[in-house]
C-alpha cells in the first residue's frame, strides 16, 4: 500500500469516505448539467449557495463538536434567538453595529451555558442542547412573538441580498473565508489535534494533561458565536424575523456532518468531508427544483442518501475499500 | 461407584497465542469447600469462566456427575447447578430481598404468590445461617447482605456447585467472617463449594482441600491438613526465573526526587511512605485489590490524596491534575494501554507528540508536522518499535510495541519520575526483556522510576527496593538484594502480619 504510485495513490483516494463522496458529487453534477440549461449559470450557481448559507456556515462548527464526541442540538434555536434579539433591538431604536455586538455576546452566552453543564456539571451534551434548543426557542419567540420584523436598516439588508464582491454576497465570501480558517485549524493546529483525540478517546487526553472540558467549552463558544452569527445572516437575507426563524435547522445540518462521513461517536471525519457533503446536497436540491420536484420529494431524497451513508460502511464496503484497517482486537489476559 | 459433581478433565483454553489454561484437570465433590489459589494471571477467572459456560474450551472435557457436557452459556450452567458469585454481588437494587431471589426463577409460574415467595425466601436465607428481613429493598444491605441474597437465589435454583470468587474481598472482618460461615454450612447440606480468595489464612479456616494453579497449570491438589503457607506460597510462585531476569547493580545517587509520607485516600488507601532516589527503580509488589495503580494516579494528579504529603525535588507538592503533573516532570504509563494510554485508531507520530504538544507548536499554534515525524523517527530507532510506517495507526502494533509507542510519548517529556504501571502486562517474552533494558537505561540515565507489576519475577529482576502493598496499605519495603518470591508473596498475602500475631 505504502508503495503504490502516482495513480494507485489517485485510487486509494478515490475508495476512501471522501472519494466517495465526490463520486456522487460527480454524478449530480453531470445530471444536472444535462437536464437543466440554466444550472451552471453564475446566478443559479450563487443562489444555489445562498438557500442554505446559514446551516453551510453552522456545519463547519458542527465539524468539530462531532468530531470531539459532542452534539450541539440548539443551534437552529441559536440562529433563531440571535436572528430575534437583532430585531427585538433594532425595533427598540439600536443602532444596527450594537444590535450586531449584543447578538454575537448572546451566541457566545449561549454557548457558555451548554458549555458549562456539559464541561462542569457534567451531562451529556445531547440532554443539555436538547434542553437548550427548547429554551432558547422559547425566548425568541418572547421576544418577538408572531409578528415579523423586517425595519432593518437598508445597509444590513443589502448586506444580505446584494452582491459584495460583483454578485458574490457577503454570506457566501463569509463561508469561504471561515472554510479556509476552520480547515487549517482543523488540520493544520494543536487545536485540531486535541480536537481528534478528545473525540477518539477522552480518558487518553485527560491522561496526557490536555485540558479537555476548557476544549469543549471553547467548542460550545464557538458553535454559539457562529451560530448567532448565522442568525443575522439569515435576518439580512430575508429581510425580515419571527419567532420560528431557522426551526428544525438543526436536523439538516447534522445530516450534511453525518453524510460527510463524520463519526458520530468521534474522532474520525474531515471538513473535506463536510463540504463535499454540503455540495452534494445543494446540488442535488437545486438541480430537483430546476426540474420542478418539490421540496418535500428533495428532502424525502435526501433523506434516502443520509440512510444510504450511514448503510454503506456497514455492508462491508469499508473493509472492503480499506484493507488493512482493523486486525482482530488483542484479547487481553485474564487476571485471575 | 461415585463420581464429582464436576470435573474439568484436560481442559486447554488459548486466546491467539497465549494458552490461559493447558491441560488443566480438577475434581469438585459434593460437600466438601475446595480453594482455589495462585497469583494473578494464573488462570483462575478463567477457569470459572470455563465451569460457568461463559467461556468454551478449546479442548478437553467438562464432566457433570461423570457425563460428558457442554455449557452453551451461564444459563446453561445454572439449569445443571453450577453458580458464580463474585467480588461484586449482581442484585437489583430497587427490588426487595425476596424479589431478587427469585428473579430469573421459571418454577413459580406466571402468577407469583408474593405471600408464598417471602416463606420461600425466608427459608432460604435462615438455610445459610443468617437473619435478614425479607421485606428489605437491595440498595439498603451491605456487601456481605447482597452476597448472601445472591447465594440464596442459586439455592432456589437447586445449586450443586457454587464458585466464590474473591468473595470477601471488599468486606470486612466480620462481614468476611459471615459470609465463610455460610461457605461451610452450603457444604455440609452437600454443595460442593469453590471457594478463591488470596488470603490464605481464610483458606486455612474454611477448605477441605487445596488446589494450586500456577501459568494456567494444575500443581497440586491436596487434603488441607497436608498444606503449610509455606509450602504453598512456593508452589504459587516457583517457577524458574530464566536468564531475561537477571538482576543489575543499582543506579540510586544520593539526590532524593521523591518523598511520600503518610499518603492517603479515603477508603482506598493509607498509611504509603517511601522515598525514591535519583536512578532507582522502586517496585510495587501486590496481588489485586492492593490498590497499587491508586498510589500512581495520586501521584499523578488524577486521583489525589485526601492527606499525607507529597514532597517532589524537594518541594511539597499536591497536584489536582495530569497537567500539573507533567509540568512538574512526571509521567504515568497506564497498564490499560486501550482506556487510557493510546489513542488506537491515531497514528504513532499522533500518540508520540501527544503529551508534548506544544513542542510541536508554531507561534500561531500550528503544528510542525516535519518535526513530528523527525521526533517520532528518532524514537522508532532508538526503542526498535519495529513498524514499516510511522504513520500508521497505533492499534496495527503489537502489545510491545504499542507499550514502546507509550513509553516513547513519555520519554519525550524527559520526566525525572516515570511511573509505569504493569509495563509489561500481556507481550511476549522478547519485548518484556527489551521494556526491562529501556526502564533500566532511563535510571541509568539518571530518572527516577517506579514500576508497578504483578509479574513477581519482573519485580525481583528490576526493583532496587520493593514495596509491597495489600488491600490498601503498605506492608513494607524490601531491599531488592534481600527480596524472594515468598518473601514478597507472604507479604502480599498477609502471612507474615499473622506469623507476627501467633
Amino acid at each position: 500500500m505504502k508503495n503504490a504510485g502516482a495513480p494507485g495513490k489517485i485510487l486509494k483516494r478515490l475508495k476512501s469516505w471522501e472519494g466517495f463522496l465526490a463520486l456522487v458529487l460527480g454524478i449530480i453534477f453531470l445530471a444536472n448539467v444535462i437536464l437543466s440549461p440554466q444550472y451552471l449559470s453564475l446566478l443559479n450557481q450563487i443562489n444555489l449557495f445562498q438557500l442554505s448559507i446559514e446551516k453551510i456556515i453552522v456545519a463547519l462548527v458542527m465539524t468539530f463538536i462531532i468530531i470531539n464526541a459532542e452534539i450541539d442540538l440548539s443551534v437552529g434555536s441559536m440562529m433563531g434567538l440571535g436572528a430575534c434579539v437583532f430585531g427585538w433591538l433594532v425595533q427598540g431604536g439600536m443602532g444596527g453595529g450594537w444590535a450586531i455586538l449584543v447578538v454575537l455576546l448572546v451566541g457566545l452566552a449561549g454557548g457558555a451555558l451548554n458549555g458549562f453543564f456539559i464541561t462542569r456539571i457534567g451531562l451529556p451534551s445531547l440532554v443539555v442542547t436538547l434542553a437548550t434548543l427548547i429554551g432558547f426557542r422559547g425566548l425568541a419567540r418572547v421576544l418577538v412573538e408572531d409578528r415579523g420584523i423586517t425595519d432593518f436598516p437598508d445597509w444590513f439588508d443589502a448586506l444580505g441580498q446584494n452582491g459584495l464582491i460583483g454578485p458574490v454576497p457577503f454570506a457566501l465570501i463569509a463561508f469561504a473565508v471561515l472554510f479556509v480558517l476552520l480547515f487549517i485549524v482543523l488540520q493544520k493546529s494543536g487545536f485540531g489535534r486535541k480536537t481528534y483525540v478528545i473525540g477518539t478517546n477522552r480518558d487518553v487526553a485527560d491522561y496526557a494533561g490536555i485540558d479537555t472540558a476548557r476544549h469543549k467549552m471553547k467548542l460550545f463558544l464557538a458553535s454559539g458565536l457562529i451560530s448567532a452569527f448565522a442568525g443575522l445572516l439569515y435576518a439580512a437575507r430575508v429581510g425580515a424575523v419571527r419567532g420560528d426563524v431557522a426551526l428544525g435547522f438543526e436536523l439538516d445540518i447534522i445530516t450534511i456532518v453525518l453524510l460527510g462521513g463524520v463519526s458520530i461517536y468521534g474522532g474520525a471525519g474531515s471538513l473535506i468531508g463536510t463540504l463535499l457533503a454540503i455540495l452534494i446536497v445543494l446540488n442535488l436540491r437545486n438541480g430537483m427544483a430546476l426540474i420542478n420536484i418539490t421540496g418535500h420529494i428533495q428532502t424525502g431524497v435526501i433523506g434516502l442518501l443520509l440512510i444510504g451513508s450511514v448503510l454503506l460502511p456497514k455492508l462491508n464496503l469499508s473493509t472492503l475499500f480499506r484493507k488493512n484497517k482493523g486486525q482482530p482486537p488483542e484479547q487481553k489476559e485474564e487476571s485471575a | 461407584m461415585v463420581s464429582p459433581v464436576l470435573e474439568l478433565a484436560e481442559i486447554t483454553k488459548t486466546f491467539g497465542m497465549t494458552a490461559a489454561l493447558s491441560s488443566m484437570s480438577i475434581r469438585l465433590w459434593p460437600g466438601e469447600v475446595h480453594a482455589i489459589v495462585g497469583e494473578n494471571g494464573a488462570g483462575k477467572s478463567t477457569m470459572i469462566k470455563i465451569m460457568t459456560g461463559l467461556y468454551p474450551p478449546t479442548s478437553g472435557t467438562i464432566k457433570i456427575d461423570g457425563k460428558p457436557v457442554t455449557l452453551t452459556g451461564p444459563q446453561a450452567a445454572r439449569d445443571l447447578g453450577v453458580t458464580a458469585i463474585y467480588q461484586e454481588p449482581m442484585v437489583f437494587p430497587d427490588l426487595d430481598v425476596s424479589e431478587n431471589i427469585f428473579i430469573s426463577s421459571t418454577r413459580e409460574g406466571w402468577i407469583q404468590n408474593r405471600a408464598d415467595l417471602r416463606r420461600k425466601a425466608q427459608t432460604l436465607i435462615e438455610g445459610i445461617g443468617i437473619t435478614l428481613d425479607v421485606d428489605r429493598i437491595a440498595s439498603g444491605l451491605t456487601l456481605a447482605e447482597q452476597q448472601a441474597v445472591e447465594i440464596a437465589r442459586a439455592l432456589s435454583q437447586d445449586v450443586r456447585v457454587l464458585i466464590m470468587d474473591e468473595p470477601t474481598a471488599s468486606l470486612s472482618a466480620h462481614e468476611a467472617e459471615q459470609l465463610r460461615k455460610i461457605a461451610v454450612t452450603l457444604a455440609r447440606q452437600g454443595v460442593s463449594v469453590v471457594y478463591i480468595s488470596h488470603r490464605l489464612e481464610e483458606i486455612f479456616e474454611i477448605a477441605d482441600r487445596v488446589t494450586v494453579v500456577r501459568d494456567g497449570r494444575h500443581i497440586s491438589t491436596r487434603p488441607i491438613d497436608e498444606v503449610t503457607s509455606e509450602g504453598m506460597i512456593a508452589e504459587m510462585v516457583g517457577r524458574e526465573i530464566d536468564s531475561y531476569f537477571a538482576r543489575v547493580p543499582s543506579h540510586a545517587q544520593p539526590e532524593t526526587v521523591l518523598e511520600v509520607s503518610n499518603l492517603a485516600r479515603k477508603d482506598v488507601f493509607e498509611g504509603v511512605s517511601f522515598n525514591l532516589q535519583k536512578g532507582e527503580i522502586l517496585c510495587m509488589a501486590g496481588l489485586v485489590g492492593a490498590r497499587r495503580t491508586d498510589i500512581a494516579l495520586a501521584l499523578f494528579g488524577i486521583a489525589p490524596p485526601t492527606s499525607g504529603h507529597i514532597t517532589y525535588k524537594g518541594k511539597k507538592v499536591s497536584f489536582q491534575s495530569p497537567r500539573q503533573a507533567i509540568d512538574a516532570g512526571i509521567a504515568y504509563l497506564s497498564e490499560d494501554r486501550r482506556k487510557f494510554g493510546l489513542a488506537m485508531p491515531m497514528d504513532i507520530t499522533a500518540n508520540i507528540t501527544l503529551a508534548t504538544l506544544a513542542e510541536f507548536l508554531s507561534p500561531t499554534g500550528l503544528l510542525d508536522h516535519e518535526k513530528e515525524r523527525a521526533t517520532a523517527e528518532v524514537f522508532r530507532e532508538k526503542l526498535n518499535i519495529r513498524t514499516s510506517d510511522i504513520g500508521l495507526p497505533v492499534e496495527m502494533l503489537s502489545g510491545g510495541n504499542q507499550q514502546k509507542v507509550m513509553l516513547a510519548k513519555w520519554l519525550n517529556l524527559k520526566p525525572d519520575l516515570l511511573i509505569f504501571d504493569e509495563p509489561t502486562r500481556g507481550i511476549d517474552i522478547g519485548a518484556k526483556a527489551e521494556v526491562h533494558a529501556l526502564i533500566r537505561a532511563f535510571a541509568a540515565a539518571g530518572g527516577a522510576a517506579i514500576v508497578v507489576s504483578s509479574d513477581l519475577p519482573e519485580v525481583l529482576a528490576m526493583g532496587d527496593r520493593i514495596l509491597v502493598m495489600r488491600e490498601g496499605r503498605q506492608m513494607g519495603i524490601v531491599d531488592g538484594n534481600d527480596a524472594t518470591q515468598e518473601n514478597i508473596m507472604s507479604m502480599a498475602t498477609g502471612q507474615s502480619d499473622m506469623k507476627e500475631a501467633s
